[in-house]
């Protein structure tokens, strides 16, 4: 009989996730609930005795200090409970450590069939709730149906004993595993049964596909291993390694590009050839910094002499689209397997993340399936569980509203790792497989968990079908695994080492193989969650937290050895051979065989129409606009908007300080509360070297022109990094492309001759200004489609496309951390120079959106210009000449100097006369022009001649002086006045907006 | 004991590591730079006697996330030792060593029952460390008060200092007659203060957690056990600090380089060094 815990904190004490839930549901829907007190309940399915569940409930579940418990339901005060549990096989990490303590304690060993599962009880009081209010904060604010199920009661349904009942969310399959071979008559009946089963061949494959199943050297092969037809494992196969997700089909696309104002045409055939590879591999030759690029799940880069850094950036877009917390989690855990499995592995050192979402605030008629306030709450918290609980800090990252993406929210997570030059005499960013290894599974077990992800949250649920689909990723597993990987790797028992993320064992170990050219694998060793899966998701399962290890046999002991003293489960499921097959096993039954070759033969390329409207032709202008009267309140409502907005509630909740690496932190300043350019870290707590990093969005500049928006963008993350003393010269990048479907269709994708245009647009630029500033691409990833259905007034459905999106990430070694320096002006007296010139370019500024206005004018960049200033910003700040240095970014000359000044805690006296600039003749074009390349600077006077000397072929100008008096002074073009306020009001208008947040 | 005559030369410090510990590096770095010897264990090479406890001086529960944090932090960590190398652990209590638990490993001593450890009794949970009012994790750095009159060990000579926070459940709790006592009998060590110096009073940001009497740390009587929120390991350099930009650049203007000295975080590890050495 299984029996059921309450377990609540004593009433005397303080319930803070209660009044968290009480907060929120108020804030959310307007309610006026006076308190919610919280209770876990935790279900046990184990068969213990009436002692066993006496010392469970008091040696691990009570805390005699503040809480109470009872295997009865408690008595807690309420108007209406509502009760909050998972639905079967959606991962749940306390159930999970509680099976683990009880083991510990009681010595058993908990059945495969039984379980722990943990759920809550939230007891609302007050506010007048009717059955449809309460069901809502269920529904909208504290379970999400994708994956949890909830009940509701009212005080006349509460019956005091038997509580919320007895609900055992297990799974049950009574399925025996099946392979199924697919008939291959023709090519309609392969794309019908494709669409059946969700493989999602592409159509144009499918011919490529047939011909190989019909060869007769192939067939006869077959008939070797008893096959004949392909099988179902075979397809997901092809079908995982030939999606666009892993196989950047897309990128490697050949675009026909048409410029409707000069009606040429051009064919671009490949833009991840000719933009991407083509330039990084020329950088690399010229930079011998740049490690190993381009083929492994990271980027190395060194860092010193015996050390590299290991980067990369992914998104987790559809899934926290989905389940916000669940998907942002699972995101960030798994970019972190990424440099785990780079080279033989490295040791994180950093992440850091990007929410592009709608407006927090969002009124409008569109509704999607979660509001952006939740959906971004639950966001950050997945990311804050993610990072925390994995020991790594987070200490940089952005957030960017736009309603585009109330169709698909972006989630960007970027993982940094640390590596050893030389491991066991054996350079670390190389491996491979060899004939003879030993395939080895590490870390969690297999279940349906994101089989074919997004086509499976419109089937039903019943009672015991797990909702697989959307996975919560669980970083304690992974941090274990973490740390026996590192013993292993350092011990040298790591041959080579892959993650386990899209595609699952099929693209960890289909990718592997290719090494050693070949592999056997016996899919019924593979641990499982729960009996029941068919072959194929085995084989395809994203279930979360594995690793696929290549190991020596002579190393097999050791491996297991150390695996177990860690608490990590590994499994050997096959080996390596070389027999240039992919061969798979369930019971000694063959049921695929494939030539590896198969995937690197012709396939036919993706082709698109491209076709690019000047954005002249695309009637935008720019808006005629008088000087405001009132500049002093414009500049304040500039700082408050959501863009430009302190969002100090989201950074505390990340921990910037684990691994004791902190150089230069995510706020900075007099009061420790206005964002840094850039963070540095140290990841190697014995050496002065430091690895400087920043990101950049700025999507709103593709309404104008994609090449300049990513050009800018660049250039941003760039300069972010240069102004707390990155080395421009050793400089890497990460691309995180996030675009909407290019592929052209005249009724769902009308535009998407445009869209395909300006990716080609995005990509010429990433081309040019990483040749421009000699900076490689360490990594990066494509995310397409990011295009949502949503539905609106009358019951229509409307499709909401995002904005174009780049992410860019720059990362950069500083020699000595000691020379590090914050925007923050620090000393009254000392000169603030603007670095480069302001030319009038206020399209798509924020300066414009704020009026509405979208304009012409787009910023462009210079990059040959620029970097010269960069090199010798760099300069100034090696020799230590600058006080303070800081972008000038979104927002403008205007919102950057009011931030040096809250920084500094200091006022400052600006004349915009002395700036330099070109054809910004008003005061607001200077204040709000967001042209980039620029910074702004602060100097110790008597350094005043060494920085200019510096500064000598660089257009700079000395526009003014740093005050005693807290107050930002700006005289305009005609010498007075035309801002001056108080540098508290300044920080008052910039936090207010998310002030009460926490 | 033969233990103590090897240690005038040599302090042996075991930082735990395995099953979500995080800060097992950093913390074993500061006490390198303490001078002590520092190793990383695993939980599990205790339980196994591959490594022994007796061997070490200095026992730390370093930060993290033990088991994930669930069902109460630091809980499972306490329960797993307790039940497995408990009789060590006393033993180790017994022959004057030293103990630090500093965050998750704080969670985990009023968990074992180590703090506040009234009348030689290590093993009663008798205070807490509960979820933060705030309702959230929050990472700040904290302007501290540390009791001149404690016999803590580790604070010996320090009066004020700054370290980081970054926890969700720091927020200490016991019933009044147990604050009480632990005032009255200087086992309150660190306390939350303004910037000034002045008690926090509970007034956040500058008690972080609404923890009771602004608590930020306490010691058993003896001193030798200490259990704190705060993180020292994690300044352990004077770049950690969030002025030191500022700091360097007004040092700068008066003529002054900025000395790199041992931080105040490092001098809470010295002192424990420097006990044991002297204990020996």
């Amino acid at each position: 009989m299984p029996a059921r815990l309450e377990v609540t904190l004593k009433p005397e004490l303080f319930d803070a996730e209660g009044a968290a839930v009480c907060r929120k549901a108020n804030d959310y829907f307007g309610f006026d609930i006076e308190s919610v007190r919280t209770a876990s309940i935790l279900t046990i399915d184990v068969d213990l005795s009436e002692n066993q569940l006496e010392a469970v409930q008091k040696e691990i579940f009570t805390n005699p200090v503040t809480q109470v418990s009872s295997y009865k339901p408690l008595d807690i005060d309420f108007d209406w409970i509502l009760w909050v549990g998972y639905r079967p096989g959606v991962r749940d990490n306390p159930g999970s450590t509680a099976i683990e303590a009880a083991e510990d304690l009681l010595r058993i060993q908990v059945k495969p069939y039984e379980g722990i599962y943990t759920s809550k009880r939230y007891c609302l009081k007050g506010g007048n709730l009717s059955f449809e209010d309460a069901d809502r904060v269920a529904r909208e604010l504290l379970a999400n149906d994708t994956i949890q199920q909830w009940k509701v009661f009212s005080q006349k349904e509460w019956d005091p004993e038997a509580g919320v009942g007895i609900i055992i969310p297990k799974v049950r399959l009574d399925h025996k595993p099946t392979v199924t071979t697919i008939p291959i008559d023709s090519d309609e009946a392969l794309v019908r049964i494709s669409n059946e089963r969700n493989l999602a061949l592409d159509p144009n494959d499918i011919p490529t596909i047939r011909a190989y199943f019909l060869r007769d050297d192939v067939l006869a092969r077959r008939r070797v291993v008893q096959l004949s037809e392909p099988t179902d494992v075979e397809l997901e196969y092809i079908s995982q390694a030939r999606s666009d997700h892993c196989n950047h089909n897309t990128f490697k696309g050949l675009f026909l590009y048409r410029d409707l104002a000069t009606g040429k045409t051009q064919a671009v055939d490949n833009l991840f050839d000719t933009c991407i590879e083509a330039p990084t591999l020329a950088i690399k030759e010229k930079k011998p910094w740049v490690v190993s690029v381009l083929w492994d799940n990271a980027g190395v880069a060194r860092l010193n002499e015996d050390y590299y850094y290991v980067i990369t950036g992914e998104t987790h877009n559809s899934p926290s689209n989905m389940e916000a917390y669940g998907g942002a989690i699972t995101g960030i855990v798994g970019v972190y397997r990424d440099p785990m499995g780079t080279g033989k592995g490295s040791k994180l050192v950093m992440g850091m993340y990007g929410y592009c979402v709608g407006h927090r605030d969002y009124r409008g008629e569109l509704k999607p399936h979660l509001h952006p306030k939740r959906l971004l709450d639950g966001v950050i918290e997945g990311v804050r569980d993610g990072g925390n609980k994995s020991g790594i800090p987070t200490p940089y990252g952005q957030v960017w509203f736009h309603d585009g993406y109330l169709g698909k929210c972006l989630v960007f997570v970027t993982a940094v790792g640390l590596m050893p030059s030389v491991m066991k005499g054996a350079p670390c960013e190389e491996k491979t497989t060899s004939a003879g290894d030993l395939i080895v599974m590490c870390g969690g077990r297999v279940g349906k968990d994101g089989i074919h992800g997004v086509t499976a949250a419109s089937e039903g649920f019943s009672a015991e079908t797990p909702a697989g689909h959307v996975q919560i990723g669980d970083p304690y597993t992974q941090k274990k695994m973490h740390d026996f990987l590192l013993e292993a790797r350092d011990e040298g028992l790591i041959a080579f080492i892959t993650d386990n993320g899209g595609g699952g064992l099929s693209s960890s170990i289909g990718e592997s193989a290719c090494f050693s050219n070949g592999c056997i694998v016996e899919l019924e060793k593979v641990p499982l969650k729960y009996e029941g899966l068919d072959q194929w998701e085995i084989w395809v399962s994203e279930s979360q937290e594995r690793m696929t290890v290549a190991v020596k046999p002579e190393d097999h002991e050791r491996f297991m050895a150390l695996s177990a003293k860690h608490a990590v489960e590994s499994t050997v499921i096959g080996r390596y051979t070389d027999t240039g097959k992919l061969h798979i096993a369930y019971d000694g039954k063959t049921c695929a065989y494939i030539d590896l070759d198969l995937l690197t033969s012709q396939f036919p390329q993706w082709t698109f129409e491209a076709e690019w409207t000047p954005p002249e032709m695309r009637g935008l202008f720019e808006p005629v606009l008088a000087e405001p009267e009132d500049a002093s309140g414009l500049l304040l409502d500039m700082l408050s908007r959501p863009n430009i907005c302190s969002k100090e509630w989201v950074i505390r909740q990340y921990d910037h300080e684990v691994q004791g690496t902190s150089v230069i932190k995510p706020l900075v300043g007099k009061e420790r509360d206005v964002n840094s350019d850039a963070v540095v870290i140290r990841p190697l707590l014995d050496c002065p070297q430091g690895l400087a990093a920043a990101q950049a969005v700025l999507p709103n500049y593709s309404q104008i022109d994609t090449y300049h928006m990513v050009a800018c963008v660049i250039d941003e993350a760039v300069r972010r990094v240069v102004a707390v003393s990155g080395d421009p010269d050793r400089i890497g990048g990460v691309d995180n492309f996030c675009w909407p479907s290019v592929q052209y269709d005249p009724r769902h994708n009308p535009d998407g001759k445009y869209k395909a245009a300006q990716l080609v647009r995005a990509n010429w630029a990433l081309r040019d200004i990483c040749r421009a500033y000699e900076l490689p691409l360490l990594s990066g990833k494509d995310s397409m489609y990011v295009d949502g259905h949503l539905k609106g007034r009358y019951g229509v459905t409307h499709k909401v496309s995002a904005l174009p999106t780049l992410q860019f990430t720059c990362t950069s070694v500083v020699e000595d951390i000691a020379r590090c320096v914050t925007m923050d002006c620090k000393v009254a007296g000392d000169l603030v120079y603007v670095v480069g010139e302001t030319k009038d370019e206020l399209g798509s500024s924020e300066y414009y959106e704020h009026f509405g206005y979208v304009g012409l004018n787009v910023p462009k960049l210079e990059p040959e210009l620029c970097m010269k200033s960069y090199r010798a910003v760099s300069r100034a700040i090696a020799e230590e000449l600058v006080a303070s240095c800081h972008g000038v970014y979104r927002g403008g000359l205007g919102v950057h100097l009011a931030l040096v000044a809250m920084g500094g805690g200091l006022g400052m006296d600006i004349d915009l006369a002395k700036a330099a600039r070109v054809e910004a003749e008003k005061d607001h074009v200077i204040l709000y022009s967001e042209t980039p390349g620029r910074f702004i600077v602060t100097i110790d006077p008597k350094h005043r001649s060494s920085f200019e000397s510096i500064m000598n072929d660089i257009s700079h100008a000395c526009i003014g002086t740093v005050s005693d008096e807290p107050e930002l002074v700006i005289n305009g073009l005609k010498g007075s006045p035309i801002i001056r306020v108080p540098v508290a009001e300044l920080k008052a208008a910039w936090q207010r907006r998310f002030k009460g947040l926490v | 004991m033969t233990q103590s005559k090897i240690n005038t030369k040599r302090v042996n410090a075991l930082v735990l590591t395995g099953y979500g510990l995080n800060c097992d590096f950093e913390t074993a770095y500061a006490f390198e730079l303490a001078g002590a010897v520092a190793a990383r264990v695993h939980i599990n090479a205790l339980i196994s006697e591959e490594v022994s406890l007796a061997d070490y001086d200095i026992l730390v529960f370093d930060g993290g996330f033990s088991w994930g944090d669930d069902h109460g932090a630091g809980v499972l960590e306490a329960m797993r030792l307790k039940y497995n190398i408990g009789q060590a652990l006393d033993r180790f209590i017994k022959e004057g060593k030293l103990i630090l638990g500093i965050c998750n490993g704080f969670q985990a001593l009023v968990n074992l029952g180590f703090l506040p450890g009234f009348d030689g009794d290590y093993k009663t949970r008798q205070v807490a460390l509960t979820f933060n009012d705030c309702g959230n994790f929050r990472d700040d750095w904290v302007p501290l008060s540390a009791n001149s009159d404690s016999p803590c060990v580790f604070t010996k000579g320090i009066r004020q200092l700054e370290l980081p926070i970054r926890h969700g459940e720091g927020k200490f709790y016991a019933p009044p007659e147990v604050i009480r006592r632990l005032i009255d009998h200087d086992q309150v060590v660190l306390q939350y203060a303004t910037p000034a110096g002045d008690a926090a009073r509970g007034q956040p940001p500058y008690n972080p957690n609404g923890s009771a009497h602004d608590i930020a740390g306490i010691c058993d009587p003896t001193g030798r056990i200490f259990g704190l929120m705060p993180h020292p390991e994690a300044f352990n350099h004077w770049t950690n600090h969030p002025d030191w930009t500022r700091t360097k650049e007004l040092m700068k203007r008066k003529g002054q380089p900025i000395k790199p000295e041992p931080t105040v975080g490092i001098r809470l590890f010295r002192n424990a060094v420097d006990f044991i050495r002297q204990t020996a």
